[in-house]
């Protein structure tokens, strides 16, 4: 029951491809842009009224780009955190290089979302801005896993 | 000492796996391995069992709560970490308590789960209890002194800084890598979990420790 869930979920993320990347002129072969997608995108379950998010955002382009903020509606603030020896602390922006990625994942970086106006449940998703130096601002549908969910076992 | 080894350990799980990602120069199939659950064992087993801390702190109804009193000759579990913690507080406590809703009653009501504040300023008694309530009542929230928190986080071989401010004003806590089993048999504190232990290990493990066994 809960494996299916996060299954259907996990191609809800899955899906998660930026094509309207405001910014870069369409086109998007050549190596001055940066071709963001984004992946593997998740929240789990809040408990309070903070919360969590983890992505992949992975660059096809030549030139690297940078996560600079978060914004969501769902959230009074959202900001960009790194764990460093069990503490977190905020950081200004991420970096994305050119062919690569910048994964944020559980014990690493993080988004966290504080205030939340409601506190979403495992199956609804929540809207998130990702605002990047070069390719504007990206708007993706994090879907809300369960509280105990861990990427590699998939549940 | 043994923060550092977490540490690194830690390190070298991230860089697996921002390596795995970048698609680029080695296969390590360390990296392989370690997806499958199971495969590596979450479990440390102690060959010298931690002797309980002496800490005497609030529970989650303002009452003083004596560790050893409290959970002496029970299988026990405890924790440091703080509730404004959005990643690792929650996914730990959540693993342990949707591993403990797998048990029969009798041992859930056995088992002692000990949630630890390393932020006592921000997780008053009220505090921790509404944050526990989203997780699991029956889990044992307490908070005080952080000195006497830290000395007791340090006899488990946990080290905790006190909460501080960053640039920005922010507060910045820290919380412990382990969760630590005792055992009702001995009392002593005899296994030890990372903080990548998942939901299924706690599941598969805990029916070992409410009997004191080696997981």
């Amino acid at each position: 029951m809960r494996r299916l869930a996060a299954a259907a979920a996990v191609v809800v993320a899955g899906a998660l491809t930026l094509t309207g990347c405001g910014g870069a002129d369409g086109s998007g072969s050549g190596d001055g842009t940066a071709e963001l997608s984004v992946e593997s995108a998740y929240m789990p379950q809040p408990v309070s009224d903070m919360a969590a998010g983890f992505l992949t955002i992975t660059n096809d382009g030549g030139t690297a780009d940078r996560l600079t903020s978060v914004s969501s509606d769902a959230a009074g603030q959202v900001t960009v955190h790194e764990t460093v020896d069990g503490a977190m602390q905020e950081v200004e922006g991420l970096e994305i290089p050119a062919h690569g990625s910048l994964v944020l994942e559980s014990g690493g970086n993080h988004l966290m979302f504080e205030r939340l106006k409601q506190r979403p449940k495992q199956g609804q998703s929540v809207s998130v801005e990702l605002h990047f130096d070069r390719s504007g601002t990206v708007t993706v549908e994090i879907p809300v896993k369960p509280a105990t969910y861990h990427p590699k076992t998939g549940h | 000492m043994r923060k550092k080894t977490f540490a690194a350990a830690l390190l070298a799980a991230a860089s697996l796996t921002l390596s795995a990602c970048g698609s680029g120069d080695s296969g390590d199939p360390v990296a392989v391995v370690s997806e499958e659950a199971g495969s590596q064992k979450a479990a440390t087993v102690l060959d010298k069992p931690f002797e309980k801390p002496d800490l005497v702190l609030t529970d989650t109804q303002g009452k003083p709560y004596d560790f050893r009193a409290a959970t002496a000759g029970r299988p026990t579990l405890i924790y440091f970490g703080y509730t404004h913690c959005p990643d690792v507080c929650p996914l730990t406590m959540n693993n342990l308590a949707v591993a403990k809703k797998q048990l029969p009653q009798d041992q859930q009501d056995q088992l002692r789960i000990v949630f630890v504040t390393t932020d006592p300023e921000r997780d008053t008694s009220a505090a921790l209890g509404t944050w526990l309530k989203g997780i699991d009542s029956q889990v044992v929230g307490l908070t005080g002194d952080f000195d006497t928190i830290q000395a007791g986080a340090r006899t488990l071989g946990i080290s905790i800084d006190p909460p501080r401010k960053d640039d920005n004003g922010r507060t910045v806590s820290d919380h412990g890598t382990q969760v630590i089993a005792f055992s009702p048999k001995t009392d002593g504190g005899y296994v030890l979990y990372g903080e990548d232990a998942t939901v299924e290990d706690y599941t598969k493990d805990l029916p070992k420790i409410i009997k004191g066994e080696k997981p």
